[in-house]
């Protein structure tokens, strides 16, 4: 819940920055140079060879990318500092000021020049459509119509993708689309040639099947900051004169004949995009809504069975069951849902590849079950042993007494949470996004990404969340009413 | 003792190493009323309990209508013979416990459905009669919720009595009800009495024992002390306990 509200107090927060260009003077280079550091934004889990996490030093951060601000920062004569922060909202963070500049494999794509001024290319990149071997003969996207294809959210791969008849899957992670194309969730995988190589090529099942389209990696900073882009500009190429960008390429691995031609940006509008929300995304959020309206109805039905049974076991259950259901329920709430997602689809596919919605409904419901348990619990334990007795004493077995006399008691009186409890998963379920799924959150952020704004998305999103929670708050509502004015 | 319906010898109970019964025995002839007296925590609701053993006893044992109750038997394990038992002997609790998710009527027809397998229309029909015996026509569809506690607890007997029990067991069946209300649900027992129906009451208002019991017997400290005809045993008491229980002074 935490993550899909966060970001639509995100969207709501930026939506007045968005909005409202920036009016103050231009002078971001003195401001760097007066405060000695140059701040740049990126996210250490992008991984080698971007910028991370030395695993042989801890705490160092290493990476080309690192290489590059550090050569940068001594051009401008300040320091280079590293600020960490999540890749999909590295824009957004480097608008409200939280970094001079945004360095991370970020793509020059047509929707980020417009929103960002960019500096000169410092890396050229291949897209490359990766395979697994056993598929036969793939020339192209076009051999793969209809079929699914994953690449990561606001690439420019994902823009390609939509322009192809192919069924586009959305990842966060660079190593989750090519473990999906292993375990034959995915026909092919269309990403840069960085990432295919480390992430893709080096399971010996996957191959690369062809090269769709060039593309280049620049530092992006904020529209105004002519000042500091131009130094930029003048420092990278000085970078590129004296062979230093040549000498840190080849250092990771990375130079090859084409970094030769990558000085200019390239020019806008190569593939067109919306400029505002239409028709068509009202349509894609109501798609979005309603799997997000199937994916938390299926697994709240998964977690009353299963938590029923939970509840049950722990109260009426032997020692034994009684304690496994304890640890079930210990271990469900104990651990974030976000990590259960991950074991349920990537940790057990190589013995059980369940479908990303399938694994999203499973999930979900497994964890709420853990809650949903507790709550029947606390319903269970709220009915009077007079009742059981009365039951037992006209002769009904202990089954029958729990089934028609104890449960029916205990569930109304569980009722208005479980209600409320539908409203949190309903919200909850943004996290499934983490497994390719696009719900409603996920199609929110994508579109704001087309439009570059949070803001409409965001409220558009928000209105189709409250259209289907408020429904059942007010349902939960009149439930406590009737509980609280009912048992006598 | 031959054509009893409820006959127990040497019943012993203890709750957490407190004993409660201290060997009780008790026989309850066919159509008889029998009233269980004597002071707070002597045994008395135990005894009543043990009888259809809600509340399990550690030495002794119980007949009831040809079947066996025994020391040590579980709810889980001896299911099927507790039923049988259960079956036989109707209860009513001083709380009433009527299940508040259910109508009168269906409070009443409950058991004869899922336990003995009545056809709903059948143990409906059965139930309303019930109801019209304990004064009730009319409020077969009342939830609990909204009815009188006498009313309530004349619907509790009905429910009892829908299972056509050999024996009734009552537990202050009146101590939560106010005079006037306790006054319905004694004309109703008191009618109960009369049809032949045996019973067995326990209460610490001698008033209600004085109306519908035919025999009495005096319960203190988880032992029998004293036994008779209720017409003498509250006339010309022997023991003193029962004494100072009939002065009102324990």
């Amino acid at each position: 819940m935490s993550r899909s509200l966060a970001r639509l107090v995100l969207c709501l927060l930026l939506a007045p920055i968005v909005a409202t260009p920036t009016m103050a003077l231009d002078n971001s280079l003195t401001r760097v140079r007066q405060a000695g550091v140059l701040r740049w934004g990126g996210d250490l889990q992008g991984g080698e060879p971007y910028a991370f996490e030395d695993p042989n030093q801890g705490g160092r951060l290493v990476g080309f990318e690192v290489e590059i601000a550090d050569a940068l920062a001594r051009q401008l004569g300040v320091r280079a500092e590293f600020v960490q922060n999540d890749w999909s909202t590295l824009i957004p963070s480097l608008e409200r000021g939280n970094f001079d500049i945004a360095m991370n494999g970020i793509e020059v794509t047509p929707a980020r020049q417009e929103r960002l001024t960019f500096s000169k290319p410092y890396f050229r990149f291949r897209e490359v459509l990766v395979v697994r071997r056993d598929q036969g003969a793939v020339h192209g996207l076009a051999d793969l119509a209809g079929r699914p294809v994953g690449t990561l959210a606001s690439s420019q791969a994902f823009d390609l993708l939509r322009g192809a008849a192919v069924d586009v899957r959305v990842y966060e992670g660079t190593e989750e689309p090519y473990l999906d194309l292993e375990q034959g969730r995915l026909d092919g995988v269309l990403l840069d040639n960085v990432i295919a190589e480390r992430y893709g090529l080096r399971h010996a099942d996957l191959q690369a099947a062809a090269e769709i389209a060039d593309g280049v990696y620049a530092i992006g900073l904020r529209r105004d900051d002519i000042e500091l882009r131009r130094a930029i500009d003048t420092g990278l190429d000085k970078l590129r004169q004296s062979g230093e960008l040549r000498r840190i390429l080849e250092t990771w691995k990375l130079w090859d004949a084409r970094q030769e031609q990558a000085a200019e940006l390239p020019t806008a509008a190569a593939i067109p995009v919306p400029a505002s929300i239409n028709g068509a995304h009202v349509l894609l959020f109501l798609r979005g809504a309603l799997v997000t309206m199937a994916i938390s109805l299926l697994a709240m039905l998964v977690a009353v069975g299963g938590g029923l049974g939970l509840s049950l076991a722990r109260r009426y259950g032997g020692r034994v069951s009684a304690l496994m259901a304890q640890v079930y329920i210990e271990l469900f709430r104990g651990t974030p849902v976000l990590l259960q997602l991950y074991v349920l689809y990537y940790g057990l596919a190589p013995w059980l590849t369940l479908s990303a919605f399938t694994a999203a409904v499973i999930g979900l419901g497994m964890n709420y079950a853990a809650y949903e348990a507790e709550l029947y619990r606390a319903g269970l334990e709220a009915i009077p042993i007079g009742q059981t007795e009365a039951a037992l004493a006209l002769g009904m077995s202990r089954p029958q007494a729990l089934r028609r006399i104890v449960l029916p008691q205990a569930l109304r009186v569980a009722l208005p949470g479980i209600a409320n409890d539908f409203i949190a998963l309903l919200k909850d379920s943004s996290l499934v996004s983490v497994i390719s799924v696009v719900e409603l959150t996920k199609q929110m952020t994508i579109t704001s990404v087309d439009v570059r704004s949070w803001a409409l998305p965001g409220l558009l999103c928000a209105m189709f969340y409250l259209a289907m929670s408020y429904p059942l708050s007010r349902l939960a509502q009149r439930l406590e009413t009737r509980l609280h004015g009912g048992a006598a | 003792m031959s054509g009893a319906v409820v006959t127990a010898r040497g019943l012993r109970t203890e709750i957490g190493g407190t004993a409660i019964l201290r060997g009780v025995d008790l026989d309850v002839a066919p159509g008889e009323v029998v009233g269980i007296i004597g002071p707070s925590g002597g045994g008395k609701t135990t005894l009543l309990r043990a009888l259809n053993y809600l509340t399990p006893f550690t030495d002794g044992v119980v007949d009831v209508a040809g079947h066996r109750l025994t020391p040590g038997m579980s709810e889980r394990g001896d299911a099927a013979a507790l039923r049988q038992v259960r079956m036989k002997v109707g209860m009513i609790f001083q709380q009433f416990n009527l299940f508040p998710h259910l109508t009168a009527l269906q409070n009443i027809t409950e058991a004869p459905r899922r336990v003995l397998k009545l056809d709903t229309a059948v143990a409906a029909q059965r139930a309303q009669v019930l109801l019209a015996r304990v004064g009730l026509s009319g409020f077969a569809d009342a939830m609990p919720r909204t009815l009188s506690g006498g009313q309530q607890q004349r619907v509790a007997i009905a429910r009892a009595l829908a299972m056509e029990p050999l024996a009734l067991l009552l537990d202050e069946p009146t101590s939560a009800l106010d005079p006037q209300l306790a006054g319905e649900v004694v004309g109703v027992v008191k009618d109960l009495a009369a049809s032949g129906q045996t019973m067995i009451i326990v209460s610490h208002d001698l008033q209600v024992i004085r109306r519908v019991a035919q025999r009495v017997i005096v319960v203190a400290a988880g032992l029998v002390v004293e036994h008779g005809a209720a017409a003498e045993v509250l006339a010309s008491p022997e023991h003193t306990m029962t004494q100072q229980l009939l002065c009102g002074v324990s």
